[in-house]
């Protein structure tokens, strides 16, 4: 993990970008970018707005206003253009939302093998090496409702990561789970960032921010109300909103 | 059930395929042994037994392709119901609402009866008009029952799918609509069940099927006891045979081992 963030081109690029639910403006002109190999932590009270720009990020929430690239390309609705971004722009879900139907060997190859058109038994292959390094190779026969909380958001990691992708969306991936599991969820996405993956996580995991993030970024009322590397961020904070809410969340 | 009969070490899915063709298989026997079975009854039904397995076949066929067809226009009419384009819902929702706001009598007579008038030059036989009826009734209940199949599916899980780039066709057949079909199994079964009950109203039109045999064979004998007694315990083979079918398809979705 390096921390040369100045050197990077960025990957992803916000410019302006709104979007509103009804008459609630939920982002108000974002612009900042995401380059390859940072890890940025997006922190926020619920409701700044930090999810919907995740969302916005892969297309699941279509922004109205302003652009945001990746690798220089719109996002738009153009399908065929947004299958490739969605290829390449993984995405781990508060809610894990594996496919109940399918054993985890099955969740994790159904995208590959759809996709990339693979044999089910390169793909299978390739599915257990991806549960072995989330610590879930034991598990690829069941169903999602045999497994805990924390072993299903592992093998949610490990499906994301099985289009090979280019970036990871974490959308708060360890608020569900019971404390016990946050630990194990967070060890996975430790590894991978030191593995040099880009990542973006939106987190009300401090530990995890400080000690992982190249960056930390601050939503306030649908803007990014601060930025700064973790440990400028948390020594340091801004203003009273970020200590309040620093203050608030590390309890 | 016959789900429950098999080696408690057999698979999920092994019991499923065991009781999906023992249960086909012993439908196959009886509806082709059924004449020689009637045959050993005394009077009224051993001497007419062959008109009444031939009843019990029309009403078997007739169920078999209306409810094949209906459960189509049902996933069809489902989707159209919940789709993004306005003209398909309302074509859906009007399609529903006349055949749910009817009776089934009307619906079956109005194929025979009104249709050639209308369209000068169909004539429809008996049994094609009882089975197209059919279908479009059935059709609209199995339309609801696969609509609250989908709306039942959490949303994530087709964002999840779309998340990973999948095509949206993909995001539908791999993902949404194996897990709704799930949901919608049960009450489709009810579906089947009533529509292979309601087929006897195709007697009106005159198709010879086992409700039609049954009333011809007790007005002509004068026996009405044991001719509608025979004519309510085929229909309760059938319906007990089609079950067996069905449970055997619902275990095979049960993925989280809910029925025992």
């Amino acid at each position: 993990m390096s921390h040369a963030a100045n050197t990077r081109t960025p990957y992803i690029v916000c410019n302006q970008v709104t979007k509103s639910f009804g008459t609630h403006q939920v982002l108000q002109g974002v612009s900042t970018s995401f380059s390859k190999g940072e890890v940025t932590v997006i922190i926020g009270a619920s409701g700044s707005g930090k999810s919907t720009l995740l969302r916005a990020l892969n297309r699941l929430e279509p922004h109205d206003g302003g652009s945001i690239t990746i690798d220089g390309v719109a996002v738009t609705d153009h399908e065929a253009t947004l299958q490739k971004q969605r290829c390449e722009v993984g995405m781990v879900f508060q809610q894990f939302n594996l496919f109940g139907h399918m054993t985890v060997l099955d969740n994790v190859t159904l995208a590959p093998r759809r996709i990339h058109k693979i044999s089910r038994s390169e793909a299978n292959a390739k599915a257990l090496q991806l549960l072995e390094r989330v610590g879930m190779q034991a598990h690829a026969h069941k169903y999602p409702w045999q497994l805990s909380g924390g072993q299903q958001q592992r093998v949610a990691i490990a499906r994301a990561l099985a289009m090979e992708p280019q970036v990871m969306l974490f959308d708060e991936p360890t608020s569900a789970l019971d404390p016990e599991m946050v630990q194990e969820v967070l060890e996975v996405m430790r590894e991978l960032a030191k593995s040099g993956m880009t990542m973006i996580v939106v987190t009300h995991e401090m530990g995890f921010a400080r000690e992982v993030a190249d960056r930390v970024m601050f939503f306030d009322q649908g803007c990014i109300a601060h930025e700064a590397p973790p440990a400028e961020f948390f020594a340091r904070p801004a203003n009273e909103r970020i200590a309040a809410f620093i203050g608030r969340v590390a309890h | 059930m016959l789900t429950a009969i098999w080696p408690t070490h057999w698979s999920r899915t092994q019991r499923s395929n065991a009781t999906l063709v023992s249960a086909l298989l012993l439908m196959v026997g009886v509806v082709a042994a059924l004449g020689e079975l009637l045959a050993l009854l005394p009077e009224p039904i051993g001497d007419h037994a062959s008109e009444f397995a031939e009843g019990a076949r029309t009403t078997l066929y007739l169920t078999l392709i209306s409810g094949a067809v209906g459960l189509a226009l049902g996933v069809a009419a489902a989707l159209a119901r919940t789709s993004a384009h306005q003209l398909l819902r309302s074509l859906a929702s009007t399609y529903i609402w006349i055949i749910r706001g009817t009776p089934l009598l009307v619906q079956i007579l109005f194929m025979y009866f009104a249709l050639p008038v209308l369209v000068p030059g169909l004539n429809l036989p008996d049994f094609a008009a009882a089975a197209i009826a059919l279908a479009l009734n059935v059709g609209a209940y199995n339309a609801e029952a696969v609509r609250a199949g989908l709306n039942a599916v959490p949303r994530g899980q087709a964002e999840a799918a779309r998340a990973l780039g999948l095509p949206k066709t993909r995001v539908f057949t791999d993902v949404v609509f194996p897990q709704a079909f799930k949901i919608s199994l049960p009450p489709l079964v009810s579906n089947f069940v009533a529509l292979l009950k309601d087929s006897s109203l195709a007697y009106a039109i005159g198709v010879v099927e086992l409700t039609n045999v049954g009333n011809r064979i007790q007005s002509s004998t004068f026996q009405p006891v044991e001719t509608l007694l025979t004519v309510g315990v085929t229909y309760l083979v059938l319906t007990t045979l089609v079950t067996q079918v069905t449970a055997a398809i619902e275990y095979r979705f049960d993925v989280e081992g809910r029925q025992k």
